[in-house]
């Protein structure tokens, strides 16, 4: 038996995402009108966040363009989730109408079979807008631009990117256990609006859901403190790398172990 | 090895929530979990070998399906033991995955968007198979149907025969030793079931490709399968060859005879009448043979129990006694004897 190694699934995975963009390209009008959409939600949101601003000059000792920061950072965080883990969304309509038994035939890995058959373009212009934003802020508190701080901001996102993916991954994956699980994916995806703010403008109790049952603090807080509170950095933040890893690898279990009980039953 | 598949008392169980009727039943359920379980399968045992193809029928909900799923390592058997080319499938699922091809029902496995000719080329990669056997494969698929007018319409596009006809292309694309196919012919038109089963049946003969095929139409296990399994409730009714299916049943055959030239006289009581004179005819010259007399309109139909007498000798004997203006002959077909079996009437009555 041939090894199924990492070069291996990638060569598949650049086959199917070359081939799902391509035909994603044939379809113009829906691309356009859906990149537009989106630049729109997106403008809405940072318009609502400006005028909340206009009236609070900082939130909890966060300026406007550390919020704008956050803010950022977090839709860039996002994008690998909206670009390349799509799919989940669609997974209960696979679950429901029995049609999810086709990624059980294929001598690859379920999870990865699934998650790859769907690449969102949309995504892109959501990074592109979190790019942007993030630049502006970045200059405007001059913050210094080194090699350790551009590794340090890659590594951040990817694990602010692996929270988001994780969180996503066990939403969509209670459609396997239990019936609506629609509302769970929507109320999942809400969280992510909090994951924008500091965790310092909630409750205690909040800040522990948020940090320890819910990670979304992961997402751009803590990250986003080894950039703009330098001088007090706390643990999670150098463990948030290990942590998301660990939370993602936990998602992808409950994925699996969803897929193999679904299978025990369905028709 | 002597069987590629092999099934050694195999049971399937589900367990189902007993649920309560009504809105208070509902809230009753949420408390307390009231379990049944489904005998989905119950100790099946079969040995197919290779290059065969088996025809796996029973009526809806007999467990075909889950029977499928097992052997496809999708679900794992409650007990027994399942060997699909010598692995245990629920426990290498994905190493089983390459060595079958599977087409399940009117579920296309293809990339939905995509061209047929791409997603065979992914298919090509996930199943590394080398340059040399792709270009094999797709020259016989070539030579087979005209596959070539499908090569660059996507899936999506497709119409549901020419996306059965990709389904099965791409489940034998790596040229598994075993193939199983679910309802492939279900609701197809005429002219692609006979397409798709000539396929079938050519893919089966150059590739030596071991067939597992449920159906609900019988004209799918007349052209295909030598051998059928029967099951129902879970069950094993029948594992034989189909030509000893009819015999299993009684080798029984009609012997349609005119006797006059012009029978203008329909009414019930002339028919009562010939078959009266065919009874008082034939019953003493057979003493040994149960004949079941009918008419309709000018024909008198004589049904043959043939491990009791020849039908030959039936014939040969009214021939000498009566003028024959015309004589059909009516073979029990598959689907009566199939349909006798389903609704559990024995094997002793006729169709």
């Amino acid at each position: 038996m041939k090894t199924l190694s990492l070069p291996y699934y990638a060569h598949i995975y650049k086959m199917i995402l070359i081939q799902d963009i391509k035909s994603k390209m044939s379809y113009r009008a829906d691309f356009f009108i859906s990149t537009i959409g989106m630049i729109f939600t997106n403008l809405s949101s940072l318009a609502a966040f400006y005028i909340t601003f206009l009236n609070f000059p900082s939130v909890m000792g966060w300026s406007y363009h550390e919020m704008l920061f956050l803010y950022g950072f977090s839709l860039l965080a996002l994008t690998p989730l909206q670009c390349l883990f799509d799919n989940n969304w669609s997974l209960r309509n696979f679950v429901y109408r029995g049609d999810f038994i086709k990624y059980c035939f294929r001598p690859i890995n379920t999870y990865f079979y699934f998650i790859s058959e769907v690449f969102d373009l949309k995504g892109l212009g959501q990074g592109a807008f979190g790019l942007v934003t993030l630049i502006y802020a970045w200059n405007k508190l001059q913050l210094p631009v080194t090699f350790l701080i551009i590794v340090q901001l890659l590594l951040a996102l990817t694990t602010a990117s692996l929270f988001m993916i994780a969180i996503m991954n066990f939403a969509a994956a209670t459609c396997f256990y239990i019936i609506n699980s629609g509302y769970v994916m929507v109320t999942a995806n809400k969280f992510r609006d909090y994951a924008k703010y500091p965790i310092t403008i909630f409750e205690p109790f909040f800040r522990f859901i948020f940090t320890f049952i819910i990670p979304i603090a992961f997402i751009a807080y803590y990250p986003s403190l080894l950039f703009l509170r330098t001088n007090n950095i706390p643990l999670l933040t150098w463990l948030s790398p290990l942590i998301g890893v660990v939370f993602f690898y936990l998602s992808y279990l409950f994925w699996m172990h969803g897929a193999r009980n679904y299978t025990g039953t369905g028709s | 090895m002597n069987n590629i598949i092999q099934l050694t008392d195999v049971s399937k169980e589900f367990k189902v929530l007993n649920r309560r009727e009504g809105l208070k039943g509902s809230i009753q359920d949420l408390f307390s979990r009231d379990y049944k379980t489904v005998h989905a399968v119950n100790h099946i045992s079969m040995n197919i070998h290779p290059g065969e193809i088996v025809g796996y029928l029973g009526p809806n909900g007999a467990g075909k399906s889950t029977t499928i799923k097992m052997m496809t390592g999708v679900l794992e058997p409650t007990s027994g033991e399942i060997l699909v080319h010598g692995r245990t499938p629920y426990k290498n699922r994905t190493q089983n995955a390459q060595e079958i091809g599977v087409v399940f029902g009117q579920r296309s496995q293809l990339w939905w968007s995509l061209p047929l000719i791409e997603s065979f080329k992914i298919l090509k990669d996930i199943y590394q198979i080398s340059d040399v056997d792709y270009q094999d494969m797709l020259a016989l698929y070539e030579s087979l149907v005209d596959v070539q007018d499908l090569y660059h319409k996507p899936v999506r596009q497709m119409s549901l025969g020419q996306r059965t006809l990709s389904d099965i292309l791409a489940a034998f694309l790596h040229n598994p030793p075993v193939v199983f196919l679910d309802e492939p012919t279900i609701g197809l038109d005429v002219s692609m079931k006979s397409k798709i089963r000539e396929l079938i049946k050519a893919l089966n003969q150059q590739k030596k490709t071991t067939v597992i095929l449920t159906t609900h139409d019988m004209g799918d296990v007349d052209a295909l399968c030598k051998r059928i399994v029967i099951i129902d409730k879970g069950t094993m009714l029948y594992d034989n060859d189909i030509e000893h299916l009819r015999s299993f049943f009684g080798a029984y055959r009609t012997l349609k005879v005119k006797l006059s030239k012009h029978i203008t006289d329909y009414s019930e009581e002339a028919k009562n009448r010939a078959i009266q004179t065919m009874e008082e005819l034939i019953t003493p010259q057979f003493p040994n043979a149960h004949f079941q007399i009918s008419a309709e309109e000018d024909w008198v139909n004589i049904l043959i129990n043939e491990s009791e007498v020849e039908l030959m000798k039936v014939l040969s004997f009214i021939q000498t006694k009566n003028k024959i203006y015309d004589m059909q002959l009516d073979e029990i077909s598959t689907e009566s004897v199939i349909k006798k079996i389903y609704e559990g009437d024995g094997g002793h009555e006729p169709a």
